[in-house]
């Protein structure tokens, strides 16, 4: 029986790449996709983080958050209204903040100094925009290993997050507090009840649609363990899910229904005080994302990691902010072919219509910041 | 059911896609009802097929009545040889009796007799292929009062390039769409074209994709190491914009002075390409190797980096998946009919050799891409099966039988 619900939204967006032809190289060195990333921001942060936000703050739902650092500069630059929100969101006490890389990048898998400066940047970040010094970590995409973890243990963080994935959850409740080799409290994601709102929510052929407040509160308590971890997506409110689905009635409706049930809202921080169920150790990369929860969306496929080899070659560079923003992961993703079933996902996030287009695109910014920056 | 099939032509003598997909589509077929098809009785046939097979002989007698009214019919009419297209039976060694047509239109005219004179009234449902199939369906329909479908493989807009496309043609298309009860087109792209530019009645087309040979689908693994080939594929005539080819060419070369380009295939358009290559520069970089057999054809698909399309208006694009399905990476026109139905492709609008050349410069630039296209491709290729397309044309067959008992 749980009687706890804990909350984790990723809020991100990338600087996307604007589609860079070959005859471009050499000549301009303006990458970003300007227009494409002024619309989609000023459109997610009205649709889906403010008004959530504001959702969240006037029906006392307590969230976690991770807040990139590409979202920040964008938002300074759109929309300042969203880190209002966000500012007096955390000042109510409600929220807690998480830190990440400043990049959303891969960092983790290629680099460690790399990782570490990128994780202090964001640190930077946070501390800055909302004077915060986050206690709790959460790698790109729930990119997650020993390896990551021990890191992220030497710049003093106390918990971390991660997916519960087919093989963890054989052994492991992802219901209960754990910890990881290097002594951090590792939460697991509950991709079930997770993917239930931001996946299947509006999905009319999900034999349990639709989905209302007091059958999900139902489904939380009788879950077997301490706390359910629901991490998603924040765009899940407002713009994967749009308004018209009732998805802000469904999120506005569930503290009455847990209040019914007596479940209450906890952030990262206070999961602390559960009973720990053991240490777990993860040795290959694991991640939340598509069906197989590995790398694969990044550098699954040759082209990738062709893409991917070059980038972590162009390190000894002269605009290091460059480069960083070449390592977003999003950048990566667009190149995935994956697999069938994770075709619909991926076909949604990609502004380049087709893999290989955004790869040629791609390799020619690479190809630019290398005879530009390089050396 | 008893289904008769007016066709063209029949492997092993010609390889043409009509007959590639009359054999296969219609063996099949036969293991479900009674198929048989119609055609010209020419040297060189097999004895035996997979389905019952009417050689149509010609008829010296009628011949000269037929011949005289169609020639008046044709008089003044520019005419175009742009009839690789179809297999031009070559009339000295056909059982034609030494005739000697005025042109290809008039040999179809009298194949249409004959088979109007030869047909056996015995069935259920005529299909035929092409416009000219059509003035025999279109004649048997109204005398017997038996249910015609036809199949679009291409119309005279794709196989002229919209470049002086023949009336006399046109119109017999016309006719055949005007008074099929169902219409088989090979795209999207093709039932368009003949919603917008035929007025066929939309309600009456169904889409049907062509099938992919085992031949291009149990060949061993691709390699992807450079070989420095760029492969042209089919007839080279103004549909398949073997222009555009060379063009791109020109600016792939620029980046990659040694690659080669292969233009296989023959066509009305090969001198005026080899003169073009010239004019361009890049002779030595071109090479035409004129007629390709089927085993050839596999051994030049091999050593291919990257497969080239650049059809003007191509109904399918049969090549397209034959290569696809061997691993090999593609470059397609948005014209191309199949590009519709594939996502592992590189594709441009025909004339953006710009664009063309720059995802052929890519491809050879990144081995990461021409495997992950590579293999892909060949995944999505063998999505196209004859099975399917067999299935979905009985499907057809059976719906006009459903529409009469609703009536």
């Amino acid at each position: 029986m749980s009687d706890n619900v804990l909350f984790y939204f990723e809020v991100h967006q990338p600087k996307r790449l604007r589609l860079y032809r070959l005859n471009e190289i050499n000549k301009n060195h303006d990458y970003f996709w300007n227009e494409k990333n002024k619309e989609i921001f000023l459109r997610i942060s009205n649709d889906s983080y403010i008004k959530t936000t504001k959702l969240l703050m006037e029906n006392n739902i307590e969230a976690s958050f991770s807040i990139s650092g590409t979202v920040i500069e964008q938002a300074l630059e759109y929309n300042t209204k969203v880190i209002d929100a966000f500012d007096d969101y955390f000042r109510s006490g409600l929220g807690e903040l998480l830190d990440e890389t400043y990049y959303h990048s891969l960092s983790s898998i290629f680099d460690k100094d790399e990782f570490i400066e990128q994780i202090k940047q964001h640190r930077n970040l946070m501390k800055k925009t909302f004077n915060i010094e986050p206690e709790s970590f959460r790698n790109t995409e729930l990119i997650y290993n020993d390896g990551i973890s021990e890191t992220v243990k030497s710049l003093g963080y106390k918990n971390i997050i991660t997916e519960g994935t087919d093989d963890i959850i054989k052994y492991y409740n992802p219901n209960y507090l754990y910890k990881s080799t290097s002594n951090l409290n590792l939460l697991l994601r509950n991709y079930k009840l997770s993917d239930d709102i931001s996946f299947r929510f509006s999905n009319h052929a999900w034999n349990e649609f639709p989905l209302t407040a007091d059958k999900y509160a139902s489904w939380i308590k009788k879950t077997p363990g301490d706390f359910i971890n629901l991490f998603m997506d924040y765009e899940t409110f407002g713009e994967h899910q749009k308004e018209s689905t009732g998805i802000f009635q469904f999120l506005k409706y569930l503290p009455l229904e847990f209040k019914k049930n007596d479940i209450k809202f906890i952030k990262i921080n206070g999961a602390k005080k559960f009973k720990n169920h053991g240490i777990i150790s993860v040795k290959d990369a694991i991640s939340w994302a598509d069906t197989d929860r590995n790398l694969n969306p990044w550098i699954g496929n040759e082209m990738q990691k062709e893409a991917f080899n070059k980038l972590i070659s162009l390190k000894n560079n002269k605009n290091k902010k460059l480069w960083r923003y070449l390592q977003t992961s999003d950048n990566l993703y667009y190149l995935s072919t994956g697999k069938p079933e994770d075709m619909e996902v991926h076909n949604y996030f990609n502004p380049y219509k087709s893999p290989y287009n955004a790869f040629l695109s791609y390799m020619n910014i690479l190809d630019d910041f290398d005879y530009n920056y390089f050396g | 059911m008893r289904l008769s099939v007016i066709g063209w032509e029949l492997p092993p003598i010609f390889s043409g896609g009509l007959g590639v997909h009359t054999i296969n589509i219609f063996s099949i077929i036969n293991k479900m009802i009674d198929v048989t098809v119609y055609v010209p009785d020419i040297e060189g046939l097999s004895d035996e097929y997979p389905f019952n097979v009417k050689k149509i002989k010609f008829n010296t007698e009628n011949l000269n009545k037929y011949i005289n009214n169609q020639s008046k019919k044709s008089e003044n009419k520019n005419y175009y040889n742009i009839y690789p297209y179809y297999n031009n039976l070559k009339i000295k060694n056909i059982n034609f009796n030494n005739f000697d047509f005025k042109d290809f239109n008039e040999m179809i005219y009298y194949y249409n007799k004959s088979v109007i004179e030869c047909f056996d009234r015995n069935t259920d449902v005529i299909h035929c292929h092409d416009w000219i199939t059509f003035d025999a369906g279109v004649e048997l329909k109204e005398k017997y009062g038996v249910p015609l479908v036809i199949t679009v493989h291409s119309t005279e807009i794709d196989r002229s390039g919209n470049f002086f496309p023949q009336k006399y043609i046109m119109d017999i298309e016309k006719k055949g769409i005007k008074n099929a009860d169902k219409i088989i087109a090979v795209s999207d792209y093709t039932k368009n074209m003949i919603i917008d530019n035929y007025d066929a009645d939309k309600d009456k087309i169904t889409v049907v994709y062509n099938g992919i040979d085992s031949d291009f689908i149990d060949t061993a693994y691709k390699d992807y190491n450079l070989h420095k080939n760029i492969l042209y594929f089919g007839r080279v005539t103004t549909q398949k914009g073997p222009k555009f080819f060379l063009e791109a060419a020109e600016k792939v070369i620029k980046y990659f002075p040694d690659v080669k380009f292969i233009i296989a295939g023959t066509g009305d358009l090969i001198n005026d390409m080899k003169v073009l290559a010239k004019e361009l520069k890049i002779e030595n970089n071109v090479i035409f190797t004129g007629f390709i057999s089927l085993n050839n054809k596999i051994k030049y698909f091999k050593d291919a980096d990257v497969f080239v399309l650049p059809a003007v208006s191509e109904p399918f694009g049969i090549s397209v998946i034959e290569a696809m399905g061997m691993g090999i990476p593609t470059v397609i026109s948005n014209t191309t009919g199949v590009g519709e139905a594939l996502y592992n492709v590189f594709k441009c609008d025909f004339y953006d050799t710009d664009l063309m050349a720059e995802y052929i410069i890519g491809l050879l630039k990144h081995q990461g891409l021409r495997e992950t296209m590579g293999a892909n491709g060949q995944i999505e290729a063998r999505k196209f099966t004859w099975n399917n397309a067999a299935i979905k044309t009985m499907g057809v067959y059976k719906s006009i039988f459903e529409g009469v008992k609703h009536e």
